[in-house]
């Protein structure tokens, strides 16, 4: 009942904010938050829920937002039409590079996804049918409505919020079935899910998938605001590193905490970039690198887990009493 | 035959940590493997469950060769298993780890969830259901490894130390946990190195020595055999040792 409550007031807030406050920074703002929370929420269901930190899911982000763009350029059809394309390819390619790295445990996921997303970058910097260096346009006048491509930011904004709560509601949805509570346990002994009947690797891969198919469609809709994707805004590391820190930020493994983590991480991105300007683009990698250590030092389970605390302290003598 | 584990040899590079080991496991027995440390009890467990890889020999179920199954796929048959380390999921409450056992059988929540509760009842937890797991201590925690393994509804459980850490009382109310799963119709195997725990529950006994088989029988039989006393206090202090019950030898009845 009470988070019922708590999710009305939520959304409340969410429709009412760009109403409220309309000025076009805080529009633009509003839009960035919940486009960078889309990605986040996707990251975790592999990241979080799964426990498996990919530090390469910036190339799904990319596949979404080099098909959007590409369905346009190559064929011009409406950006959108590019998003199906997206997923087909992020979720194909997760299967590629999930089979042999989701066997390796820890950091070493972590770093084969790593290489796997400058791979591609370097790749497609150098591939003149992707556009190289340079990338793809979008329409720079829209033709109608359904090539998206609005100058107010408020039209993104909601339609970002709809995206972001079917991603929410699917990785909801995923939590409270066999396959979220499979990955949770995955997540703190694989062995022992296993014993029980678990097939790892496999929940690890469905997981792997859905979580780069939701990115790829943050990755179009990043795309279509921007109206153009090229080897750094699509492909670039940065991207995947934003994506991670706001989810552990916020809270990983929670369904609400990739978008805590993002309301608090892209406002204070925007505003330390109008406030220094061009100067201050080195200094958001010591921002991330001190809100890395921050939270490892200080609060590993992010913002959110703050208030889970639900679970009292309960030392147990004796295994509890049989009946 | 319910498992059978024919010839089975586990090398670690050229050491051999199993070596040509056979059993058979029929419906409703409780078999004990016993061994000093480092006899290589656990490394033919694990190749029991399919936690390690055979290097050479062949495990059966009900007559189909698993050798080559993973573990998931080897419980879905119904083998089960509990670890030495509890391997608890510590993130979850104690209804959460056994409803991860129940899943196996029934991929919707709520029945997995009626499963779980009806199984933490039985071995005397439901008290605790709703804790975060990571609040019990070890009594908890391997009581929790079997309600989980219990979960999956299996055919055979395989215990690995499940009593390591108890004190006598909850030894106590372990066995008897441990007879009323037998009586339920579950054919049990138990790595012990508690003898009380073996003498009053295995119908038979398997002893290692150094990767080997060296006896099996009833656990009187065993524990009264020259060669196994031998193995466990050197054979001059073996001999020193006659004429005293096997069960003093061999650490004697826990207090």
């Amino acid at each position: 009942m009470r988070r019922l409550l708590w999710l009305s007031v939520v959304a409340a807030v969410a429709i009412a904010y760009p109403l409220l406050l309309s000025s076009p920074f805080q529009q633009r703002l509003g839009a960035l938050v919940l486009l960078y929370a889309i990605a986040a929420s996707a990251w975790n269901i592999v990241g979080g829920y799964a426990g498996q930190i990919s530090v390469g899911h910036v190339v799904f982000f990319g596949c979404g937002a080099y098909a959007a763009m590409g369905a346009y350029a190559k064929f011009g059809l409406s950006p959108l039409f590019g998003i199906p394309g997206g997923i087909v390819l992020a979720a194909g390619l997760a299967a590629v590079i999930g089979v042999p790295t989701l066997r390796l445990s820890g950091h070493y996921f972590s770093m084969a996804t790593i290489a796997v997303a400058e791979t591609m970058r370097l790749i497609v910097t150098n591939t003149d049918y992707l556009g190289a260096a340079v990338g793809l346009s979008g329409p720079t006048v829209p033709r109608n409505i359904f090539d998206l491509s609005f100058l107010s930011s408020l039209p993104y904004y909601y339609l970002f919020l709809v995206i972001l709560a079917i991603t929410l509601l699917i990785t909801w949805w995923m939590a409270n079935s066999r396959m979220g509570f499979y990955l949770r346990a995955i997540k703190d002994s694989e062995r022992a899910a296993r014993s029980l009947g678990a097939p790892a690797s496999r929940t690890k891969l469905y997981a792997f998938m859905l979580s780069a198919a939701l990115t790829s469609v943050a990755g179009a809709l990043y795309a279509m605001m921007f109206g153009f994707v090229d080897p750094e805004s699509g492909l670039g590391i940065l991207i995947s590193v934003k994506i991670l820190i706001m989810a552990a930020l916020g809270g990983a493994g929670l369904l609400f905490g990739p978008l805590v983590g993002a309301a608090i991480l892209v406002p204070l991105e925007e505003i330390s970039n109008s406030w220094l300007g061009g100067k201050g683009a080195g200094l958001t990698f010591v921002v991330y690198g001190a809100i890395i250590v921050l939270i490892a030092r200080f609060q590993p389970g992010g913002i959110l887990s703050l208030f889970k605390r639900r679970a009292k302290p309960n030392v147990d003598k004796g295994a509890g009493h049989a009946p | 035959m319910l498992l059978e584990a024919r010839g089975i040899t586990k090398a670690f590079g050229s050491f051999k940590a199993v070596d040509d080991a056979s059993v058979t496991l029929e419906q409703g027995d409780i078999l004990g493997l016993i061994g000093p440390n480092g006899a290589g009890k656990s490394t033919f467990f694990n190749c029991l469950t399919g936690d390690l890889k055979t290097s050479s020999g062949r495990v059966l179920f009900e007559g189909r060769d698993i050798t080559d199954f993973t573990p998931e796929l080897r419980a879905e048959l119904g083998l089960a298993r509990t670890f030495q380390v509890p391997q608890t999921f510590e993130g979850m409450t104690v209804l959460e780890n056994v409803m991860i056992g129940a899943f196996l059988r029934s991929s919707h929540r709520a029945e997995a969830e009626t499963k779980a509760r009806a199984v933490l009842e039985r071995v005397g937890m439901s008290r605790l259901a709703d804790s975060p797991a990571r609040s019990l201590g070890t009594p908890g925690r391997k009581r929790l490894e079997i309600a989980r393994a219990l979960a999956t509804e299996p055919k055979v459980l395989l215990l690995d130390e499940a009593m390591a850490g108890l004190n006598a009382h909850e030894v106590k109310r372990a066995i008897d946990l441990v007879r009323d799963i037998h009586r339920s119709g579950i054919t049990l195997v138990i790595v012990e190195h508690i003898m009380e725990v073996i003498m009053s529950l295995a119908s038979r006994v398997m002893v290692f020595h150094q990767g080997k088989e060296i006896a099996r029988g009833s656990p009187l039989e065993v524990t009264s055999n020259p060669a196994v006393i031998a193995a466990y206090l050197g054979t001059r202090a073996a001999k020193a040792a006659a004429g005293h019950t096997p069960i003093e030898l061999m650490g004697g009845p826990i207090t």
